[in-house]
C-alpha cells in the first residue's frame, strides 16, 4: 500500500515538473515571439516562413486528400439514415456543420501532429544529441529564440490556414458523394450548405485549430528538449510526441466543444 | 597579469554522486591550459561548468573577474560572446552550410552587412584551412574538417578564450597532429587563451603550457608538463607512464562504482 502511494506520489510530482517545464517553455516562447522583436532583439522571419511552408503548404496534399475522402464518407453515412425519411438534401447540412465545427479542425490537427509535431521533436532531439543546442547556448544564441519561436509562429498560422482549406475540401467531398452517388442536385446541395453554415460554426473550428496548433508545437518542442541518450532517445520521444499531441488535441477539442455548447 | 579564468572550490554533483569536489585552478591570459584526466575523472563536467552549460552546487567561476556562476541568464549570454567552444563532435548545425555555421554568431550578435559577414567568414575558414568549403554541409566533411569548421565558428566573434573538448578524439594521428598545430597557431597568432580537455598525452606534449590533472573529481596536480612529470603523485605517475591499474584495484573500484559502498 505504502509502495503504491509512493508510486502515485512520484508520478504526480513528475507530472507537476513537466507542467512547470512546459510553462517555462511557453513563457520563453511568448517573450521571444512578442516582447523580443519590440525591444530590438529581432525575429527570424525567414525561418518562420520556411517552417510555414513545411507545416502548412507541404501538409496540404495529405490533408486535402483525407478531407475529401472524409467528406465523401460522411455524406454516404448520412444518406444511409436520411434516405429512409426522404431527407437526403440535409446531407449538405450535416457535412457542412460537422466539417466546420469538428472534423476538418480535428483531422487537420491529427495529421499535422503526426507529420510535423514528430518532425519538430526529431529535429530538436537530434540537435540536442549532437550538442547543437549546447553549441547555440555557448555562442550566446538563445535556442528558444533561434529554434522555437519561428516554429511556433509558423505552426499557429499554418494549422488554421490548412484547416480552412480542409473545411472547403471536406464540403466538396460531401458534394461529390451526394451529387454523384446519392443523386442530390448541386443547386439544392449548395443552397442547403449556405443555409446551414453560421458564423459561429466557422469561428468554433478556427479557434479550435489555433489551439490545436499551439498544442502540437509545444508538445513537439518539449519532447525534443527531453531527448536523452542518442538515437534511441530521439525515437522514444518522437513516438511520445505524437501520442501526447493527439491526446492533447482531443482534450482541447472536448474543452472547446463544451465551451461552445453553452456559449 | 590577472588570470582570465579563476575556479574556486567548485563542487558539482549528479544527484548524490559528487563528480567534482573542491576544484581550484586559474588560467592565465594567452596560455594553453590543458585539463587532463582519465575517463570519468570529471574533466568534461568541469568544461561544461566553465562555459556555463551547467551550474555548480558550490564554488565560483570567475571569467575576466566576473562571477559566471551567479550571473543572470542575460549576463551569461553576454559573456559567452567573448568565448568560443569546439565540441567533441564539432556540433555544427547540420541544416546549415559550413559558411552559415561560421556566420551564425556574427548574424545573431552584430549588425554587420551581409557582405562583411561573408568576407569575415571566408577569412575564418581560410585560417583553419577550409577555404573553398563554404557551401559544403557538415555531413559532407570528414571528421577532421568538421573539427576545423568548429574552430572557425568558435573564432567567429574573435573570442578572448576558446575551449576545446577532446579535439583529437576519433581522429587519425596525422589529422590529430594537424589540429594540435592549429591550436598552437591560434594561440601564438592571436595570443588566444585556450582551455583544452583531453586524455591524449601526445597532444598534451605539443600544445600544453600548463596542465591540470584531474582524478576522481579532484585536482591531482597543476603545473607545466615537466613539473608534473617529476610529480610523486601516484596517479599522475601512472597516467604519464601509461601503466594499467592493478587488476584487483580496478575490480574493486568497478564494484564500488556500481554499489556506492566503500
Amino acid at each position: 500500500m505504502i509502495d503504491l502511494v509512493g508510486r502515485v506520489g512520484r508520478w504526480v510530482l513528475e507530472r507537476f515538473k513537466e507542467v512547470l517545464q512546459v510553462s517555462v517553455l511557453m513563457v520563453d516562447t511568448v517573450v521571444w515571439l512578442v516582447v523580443a522583436p519590440l525591444t530590438g532583439k529581432g525575429f527570424r522571419w525567414r525561418s518562420s516562413i520556411r517552417n510555414f511552408v513545411e507545416f502548412g503548404v507541404r501538409s496540404l496534399p495529405i490533408v486535402g486528400m483525407i478531407s475529401f475522402l472524409i467528406g465523401v464518407i460522411i455524406a454516404l453515412q448520412a444518406s444511409y439514415t436520411l434516405d429512409q425519411w426522404g431527407a437526403n438534401r440535409y446531407i449538405a447540412d450535416l457535412v457542412a456543420v460537422s466539417a466546420l465545427r469538428e472534423l476538418a479542425p480535428l483531422m487537420t490537427a491529427i495529421l499535422i501532429a503526426g507529420r510535423c509535431g514528430s518532425a519538430i521533436t526529431a529535429e530538436i532531439g537530434t540537435m540536442k544529441v549532437n550538442e547543437e543546442i549546447d553549441a547555440l547556448e555557448v555562442m550566446g544564441v538563445n535556442p528558444i529564440k533561434y529554434l522555437v519561436a519561428p516554429k511556433f509562429l509558423a505552426m499557429v498560422t499554418a494549422v488554421p490556414a490548412v484547416t480552412a482549406l480542409a473545411m472547403l475540401i471536406m464540403i466538396f467531398g460531401g458534394w461529390a458523394s451526394a451529387v454523384f452517388v446519392v443523386g442530390v442536385e448541386t443547386e439544392i446541395y449548395v443552397t442547403q450548405t449556405i443555409g446551414a453554415i453560421v458564423e459561429k460554426d466557422l469561428l468554433t473550428g478556427m479557434i479550435k485549430s489555433l489551439f490545436f496548433g499551439i498544442a502540437i508545437c509545444w508538445v513537439g518542442v518539449y519532447r525534443g528538449f527531453q531527448v536523452e541518450g542518442g538515437a534511441e532517445g530521439v525515437g522514444r520521444q518522437t513516438t511520445a510526441s505524437v501520442v501526447t499531441a493527439i491526446f492533447l488535441i482531443i482534450i482541447v477539442d472536448l474543452i472547446f466543444t463544451v465551451l461552445f455548447y453553452y456559449v | 597579469m590577472e588570470p582570465i579564468i579563476v575556479v574556486e572550490d567548485l563542487q558539482v554533483a549528479y544527484g548524490d554522486k559528487v563528480v567534482l569536489d573542491g576544484i581550484n585552478l586559474s588560467v592565465e591570459p594567452g596560455e594553453v591550459f590543458v585539463i587532463l584526466g582519465g575517463s570519468g575523472s570529471g574533466k568534461t563536467t568541469l568544461l561544461r561548468n566553465l562555459v556555463g552549460l551547467m551550474r555548480p552546487q558550490a564554488g565560483r567561476i570567475l571569467i575576466d573577474g566576473r562571477d559566471f556562476t551567479s550571473m543572470s541568464a542575460a549576463e551569461r549570454m553576454d559573456i559567452r560572446r567573448t568565448m568560443g567552444m569546439c565540441f567533441q563532435g564539432s556540433a555544427l548545425l547540420g541544416s546549415l552550410s559550413v559558411a552559415d555555421n561560421v556566420a551564425l554568431p556574427l548574424r545573431e550578435h552584430t549588425k554587420l552587412e551581409e557582405s562583411t559577414i561573408d568576407i569575415m567568414t571566408r577569412i575564418k575558414l581560410e585560417l583553419v584551412g577550409l577555404g573553398g568549403f563554404e557551401d559544403y554541409l557538415p555531413s559532407e566533411l570528414s571528421g577532421g574538417m568538421r573539427k576545423r569548421a568548429g574552430i572557425a565558428r568558435a573564432m567567429a566573434m574573435d573570442p578572448k578564450v576558446i575551449f576545446y573538448d577532446e579535439p583529437s578524439a576519433g581522429l587519425d594521428p596525422i589529422v590529430a597532429a594537424g589540429l594540435d598545430e592549429l591550436i598552437r597557431t591560434m594561440q601564438s597568432t592571436f595570443n588566444l587563451t585556450s582551455v583544452v580537455v583531453t586524455h591524449e598525452m601526445e597532444s598534451v606534449r605539443i600544445i600544453a603550457d600548463r596542465v591540470c590533472v584531474l582524478h576522481q573529481g579532484r585536482v591531482a596536480g597543476i603545473g607545466s608538463l615537466d613539473e608534473l612529470e617529476r610529480s610523486d603523485h601516484q596517479y599522475i605517475q601512472q597516467f604519464f607512464a601509461r601503466r594499467p591499474d592493478d587488476p584487483g584495484t580496478a575490480d574493486a573500484d568497478y564494484a564500488r562504482s556500481l554499489t556506492n559502498i566503500d
